[in-house]
C-alpha cells in the first residue's frame, strides 16, 4: 500500500458565544449517542513550585457537586441514564467528558454548565478532605506503588529546570496535595474555570441548530472571567546532559532517555513522532529487532513524543533482560539514535511508520469521546478544529531528511536526560 | 447570537428528549462446509477490518505440571511458518500499518489481525499461513521462554500481579486455575518443542474453532474468501473442557504477601464464582453492577467516596467456561487495609440480607441499558461480542434480547442470586503490602498466613 493522504470526512461547526466560550459541533449519527466534551485551558503548567498537583485535585473537586447538583449526584445522574463520564488532567489542560444516550444531551449540558457557573456554593471542607485522601491514594497507586513508577517524574525533573512548568508531575508531590486549602480551590476556580478559557465540543447524534441554541441557553448566562495569567517558559534548550540512578523495588533494570523535543503543532513535532514510530513501532521495527529479537538484551523497547504545548519530550524506554548491564542497554539505545542523526531511514521503515500512524489515526476516530476530545484539543491549542482532519496529512508531509535533521538537532547528548532504574539492594 | 434564549430551569435535571432506538448490529452466523463457524459483521464507519480465529486452546487445557503451555504455544505460533520467518510474519502486517498477534486466555487461543480494509486479502493469507503452517522453531521457542522467565521475575515486584497470583492460588489450589496463564518458572523451563507441537495438534485443528470478522466489507464476499482460506480439512470433535472443582473453604482466610516499605496495599477479596454458561449469569451482571461494577456502585461509593480509602474499588465475576473468580479489587492506603476489608465484607453481607431499593435497581438497569450502544462503538467492541457468542455457544438472538433480559431482573432475583452466589463467610482476603503493618489489622477476621513475594510461607 502506498501512503496516500486519507480522505477523512469530519464535518464541524465552530462558534464563539458572547462570554468567550468556544463551541464545536460535530454531527455523527451512526449510533444514538452524544459526547459532551469540555476542555479548560489549565493544567499543571499553571501551578507553581510548592503548590503542585492542584489542577488535578481540582478536577476531582469538580465531580463533587455544584449549586444545583448534590455531592454524589454528578456521576449518579450520568450513570443512571447509561452515561460514561470522567475527567483527566494534563500539563497543559484539564478535560471533562461524558458520552450519553443521544436523548440525554440536555442532562450533560445542565451538569457541565452548573459546575462552570455555579460551583462555589457547593464547595465544602469535608469534600476537599475526602478527595485529598482519594488523590493521595491515586498517587500511591499510579506512581509510588508501581514498579518504575517514579522514573517518569525523575526524568522530567532532570529535563526541565525547577522553574519550568513541566518540571513537576501532573499529579503533584504528596506534601503539596496534603497542603491544599479551600481558599486555593476558590481562587483557582475563579481564575481558570471561566467560559473564555474553555472549549465545549458536542459529537454524535443531534441536530446542530437546536444543540447550539441549547448550549447558548445553558452556558450563555455565565459571565466571562479576567484574562488567564500567562505562563513563563524558560529557554527551550537544556544545554548539557543530566543523569540520575534511581534504586527501586524492581527485578529488572530499566533505562529512560528523554530529549527536549519541539512543541506540539510544529512541523518538527510531527517529524519527532514519525521518528519514534520508525525506531520502535512494532516487532519488525529496527530497535525491537536489534535489542529484543537479535541481541536479546532487552525485554521491551519503546519511544514516543508527548504532545506538550510548550515544547515536548521525546522519550525512549527499554527494560533489561536478566544479567544484562544497564550500560549495555543504554549504549545500544543511543547507538540507534546517533545513527538516525546521520543516515536517512530505510524507505521500508518509513513506509511502515507512516502506515502505522495512519491506522492509529483511523482507530482513534472509532469512539465518539475520542473524536470529541480531538476537536476540543485542536480548538483549545490552535483555535482550529479543522486540524483534526488535517493531521494525517501533516504526518505524510514529513520527509526522510526532516527525520535526520530532527535527530541531529534534538536527540543529542546536550539535550538529553537519562534515568537508570536499578533494583534496590535490599530487594 | 441574535436573540436571547429563554432562561433555563437549573433546579432539577432536565427532561430527556425522545428515545432513539438502538438495535444490536446485524451479523452473519454460519459454518463453512468443513464445519468451521464464521461470525461476520459489517462496520463501515472507517476503512478498517479485524479478522480473528479463536479455537479451544486456552490455559484451562494446560496439563498438570505444564502451566503456561497454552500461552507459550500461542506465543510461538507466529514465530515461524514453513514459508515465513518470525520477522517476516511481524513485518507482513506491520508494513501495511496493521498488527498480527496471537495469544491465549483461559478458554481459547487466538490469532488476530487488524488492517486497513483494502488489505483484507493479505490478512486472510497471513492468518491461514500462521494457523496451518507453523513450524515452532526451537531458537524462537527458547527466546520466548527466556523472555517469559524474565516476565515472571518482573512480576515478583509487581504488587498487582502478586495479589492476583496469590488470590488465584488460594482459591483454586489443586486445579489449573491456580497458576497464572503465563505459567511458572519450574514448568516453563520444562516445555519443549514436542510439547508445543503436541498441544498445537490437539487444539488448533479447527475443531470447535470460529472465525470472527468485523469491518468494512461485504459479508457474502468475505464468506467466499473464508471458504478458500479455511475451507480445507475436516475438524474432529473439539477437546472437552476440563472439569474445574475448586477446593472447599472452611471460613474466611487472610493471606499477606509481604512487601516491606510498600507505599500502598493491593487488596483482593472473593471466592470462586460461576461459569459463564450458568443460567444466573445475566442476572449476575445486573447484580454485580449494583454491588461493585460501576462508579456509583455500593462498594466504590463506600470505600472511595465515603471513606477515601482508595482511588477506586470494584467487583467482578470473571467470565470463563469454568467457575472463574468473583473478585473485589482495590489498592488501599496501608493503614486503612483492615478497615477497607471489613467495609467490603459489610457490603457483601448487606446485599444478601435485604432486597435492594427499587430506585437503586432501576438506576442500575437503566445504566446497563443506556450504556449498551457505548460498548459497541468500535470494530474491536463488536468482534468481542461475536467472539463471546461463539466461545460460549450463545444463541443468535442473545444480544438482540440483551436489553429485555436486563430489564427483567427483579429485586427478588437480585437477592436470590446474591444468596446463591456470594459467600462472605468463606472469602479469601489477599493483601500485598508491608506485613508488619498489615497483620495486626486483620486480628479477629480469620487465620493469617504471610508469604514472601517469591511464594514461600513466612514464620509469623
Amino acid at each position: 500500500m502506498s501512503s496516500a493522504i486519507p480522505d477523512l470526512d469530519l464535518p464541524f461547526q465552530y462558534h464563539k458565544l458572547a462570554n468567550g466560550l468556544r463551541v464545536v459541533l460535530h454531527r455523527q449519527p451512526e449510533l444514538p449517542l452524544v459526547a459532551v466534551n469540555l476542555w479548560y485551558h489549565v493544567g499543571s503548567k499553571d501551578e507553581r513550585p510548592g503548590r503542585t498537583g492542584f489542577a488535578h485535585l481540582f478536577e476531582h473537586m469538580l465531580f463533587q457537586g455544584s449549586e444545583h447538583v448534590g455531592t454524589h449526584d454528578h456521576f449518579r445522574l450520568l450513570q443512571q441514564v447509561g452515561g460514561v463520564a470522567n475527567g483527566s488532567t494534563w500539563y497543559d489542560r484539564t478535560n471533562y467528558y461524558a458520552t450519553l444516550p443521544a436523548h440525554q444531551l440536555e442532562l450533560g449540558l445542565w451538569l457541565e454548565s452548573d459546575r462552570m457557573g455555579f460551583f462555589l456554593p457547593a464547595l465544602t471542607q469535608e469534600n476537599l478532605d475526602t478527595q485529598r485522601e482519594v488523590v493521595m491514594n491515586e498517587r500511591r497507586q499510579r506512581i509510588e506503588n508501581q514498579p518504575y513508577g517514579l522514573a517518569g517524574e525523575r526524568l522530567h525533573e532532570l529535563l526541565y529546570p525547577p522553574d519550568h512548568p513541566y518540571h513537576w508531575p501532573v499529579i503533584g508531590y504528596m506534601e503539596d496535595i496534603a497542603a491544599a486549602t479551600l481558599e486555593e480551590v476558590r481562587t483557582f476556580f475563579s481564575t481558570y474555570y471561566t467560559p473564555n478559557n474553555a472549549v465545549l465540543t458536542l459529537a454524535g447524534d443531534f441536530d446542530p441548530e437546536t444543540a447550539l441554541e441549547r448550549v447558548e441557553a445553558w452556558f450563555g448566562e455565565i459571565p466571562p472571567g479576567p484574562p488567564v495569567p500567562p505562563v513563563t517558559v524558560p529557554p527551550a534548550r537544556l544545554g548539557g546532559e543530566r543523569r540520575a540512578v534511581l534504586p527501586d523495588a524492581v527485578s529488572l533494570p530499566r533505562i529512560y532517555v528523554g530529549f527536549r523535543a519541539p512543541a506540539y503543532g510544529e512541523r518538527s513535532w510531527y517529524a519527532a513522532d514519525v521518528l519514534a514510530s520508525v525506531l520502535t513501532g512494532g516487532k519488525s521495527s529496527p530497535l525491537y529487532r536489534d535489542l529484543v529479537y537479535d541481541r536479546q538484551i532487552a525485554q521491551d523497547v519503546g519511544a514516543s513524543v508527548s504532545p506538550y504545548e510548550k515544547g515536548g519530550t521525546f522519550m525512549m524506554v527499554a527494560t533489561a533482560r536478566p544479567g544484562v548491564a544497564i550500560e549495555t542497554l543504554e549504549e545500544a539505545l543511543l547507538g540507534h539514535v546517533a545513527a538516525a542523526a546521520t543516515a536517512l531511514p530505510d524507505p521500508v521503515e518509513l513506509e511502515r511508520a507512516r502506515n502505522r500512524l495512519l491506522t492509529e489515526i483511523y482507530s482513534g476516530l472509532q469512539k465518539l469521546d475520542g473524536v470529541a476530545d480531538l476537536f476540543s484539543q485542536f480548538a483549545t491549542y490552535f483555535d482550529d478544529p479543522g486540524g483534526v482532519a488535517a493531521e494525517a496529512g501533516r504526518y505524510l508531509e514529513i520527509t526522510p531528511e526532516e527525520l535526520v535533521e530532527l535527530a541531529a538537532t534534538h536527540c543529542i547528548e546536550s539535550e538529553r536526560a537519562v534515568v537508570q532504574v536499578v533494583p534496590r539492594e535490599a530487594d | 447570537m441574535a436573540s436571547r434564549p429563554p432562561r433555563v430551569d437549573r433546579s432539577s435535571p432536565p427532561s430527556p428528549g425522545p428515545i432513539r432506538p438502538f438495535q444490536f448490529p446485524s451479523f452473519l452466523r454460519t459454518r463453512l462446509a468443513n464445519g468451521l463457524a464464521v461470525l461476520a459483521a459489517r462496520h463501515s464507519d472507517l476503512p478498517l477490518i479485524s479478522l480473528e480465529l479463536v479455537t479451544p486452546a486456552g490455559g484451562q487445557y494446560d496439563p498438570e505440571g505444564k502451566s503456561g503451555l497454552a500461552a507459550l504455544t500461542a506465543g510461538v505460533l507466529d514465530e515461524g511458518t514453513s514459508g515465513r520467518s518470525a520477522m517476516e510474519i511481524a513485518s507482513a502486517a506491520e508494513r501495511l500499518g496493521g498488527y498480527f498477534t496471537t495469544g491465549a486466555d483461559w478458554d481459547v487461543g487466538y490469532l488476530s489481525t487488524g488492517l486497513l480494509a483494502q488489505n483484507r486479502a493479505a490478512g486472510f493469507e497471513l492468518l491461514a499461513d500462521v494457523a496451518f503452517h507453523p513450524t515452532f522453531p526451537v531458537e524462537e521457542l527458547e527466546r520466548l521462554q527466556r523472555q517469559r522467565l524474565a516476565e515472571i521475575l518482573r512480576r515478583t515486584h509487581d504488587p498487582s500481579a502478586l495479589a492476583d497470583d496469590r488470590f488465584h492460588r488460594v482459591l483454586y489450589e489443586g486445579t489449573v486455575y491456580a497458576h497464572p496463564l503465563i505459567g511458572e518458572e519450574d514448568s516453563l523451563t520444562t516445555l519443549d518443542r514436542e510439547a508445543l507441537v503436541d498441544f498445537y495438534q490437539r487444539h488448533y485443528g479447527l475443531a470447535g474453532a470460529a472465525l470472527i470478522a468485523v469491518g468494512d466489507f461485504d459479508p457474502e464476499e468475505l464468506l467466499r474468501e473464508a471458504e478458500s482460506a479455511f475451507g480445507s480439512g475436516g475438524p474432529p470433535a473439539p477437546p472437552p473442557p476440563p472439569e474445574i472443582r475448586p477446593p472447599s473453604r472452611p471460613g474466611i482466610s487472610v493471606h499477606i504477601v509481604d512487601r516491606a516499605g510498600a507505599a500502598q496495599t493491593e487488596l483482593r477479596i472473593g471466592h470462586p464464582g460461576v461459569s459463564r454458561s450458568h443460567p444466573d449469569y445475566p442476572s449476575l451482571v445486573v447484580f454485580n453492577a449494583l454491588l461493585g461494577g460501576k462508579f456509583t456502585s455500593r462498594i466504590n461509593l463506600n470505600l472511595r467516596e465515603r471513606h477515601g480509602y482508595t482511588y477506586g474499588a470494584s467487583s467482578r465475576f470473571s467470565a470463563r467456561m469454568g467457575p472463574g473468580p468473583f473478585t473485589v479489587n482495590a489498592a488501599v492506603a496501608t493503614e486503612s487495609t483492615g478497615a477497607a476489608a471489613r467495609e467490603v465484607l459489610f457490603e457483601l453481607r448487606r446485599i444478601r440480607e435485604a432486597l435492594v431499593e427499587p430506585a437503586e435497581l432501576a438506576e442500575t438497569q437503566s445504566y446497563l441499558v443506556g450504556v449498551f450502544p457505548y460498548t459497541l462503538q468500535t470494530i474491536g467492541d463488536l468482534a468481542k461480542r461475536l467472539e463471546t457468542m461463539a466461545v460460549f455457544g450463545l444463541p443468535d438472538d442473545y444480544y438482540t434480547r440483551h436489553l429485555e433480559r436486563i430489564a427483567g431482573v427483579t429485586r427478588e432475583k437480585v437477592l436470590e442470586v446474591a444468596r446463591r452466589h456470594l459467600d462472605p463467610e468463606r472469602v479469601a482476603v489477599v493483601a500485598v503490602g508491608p506485613a508488619e503493618d498489615l497483620e495486626p489489622q486483620f486480628e479477629g477476621l480469620g487465620p493469617v498466613t504471610v508469604w514472601s513475594p517469591q511464594g514461600e510461607p513466612q514464620l509469623v
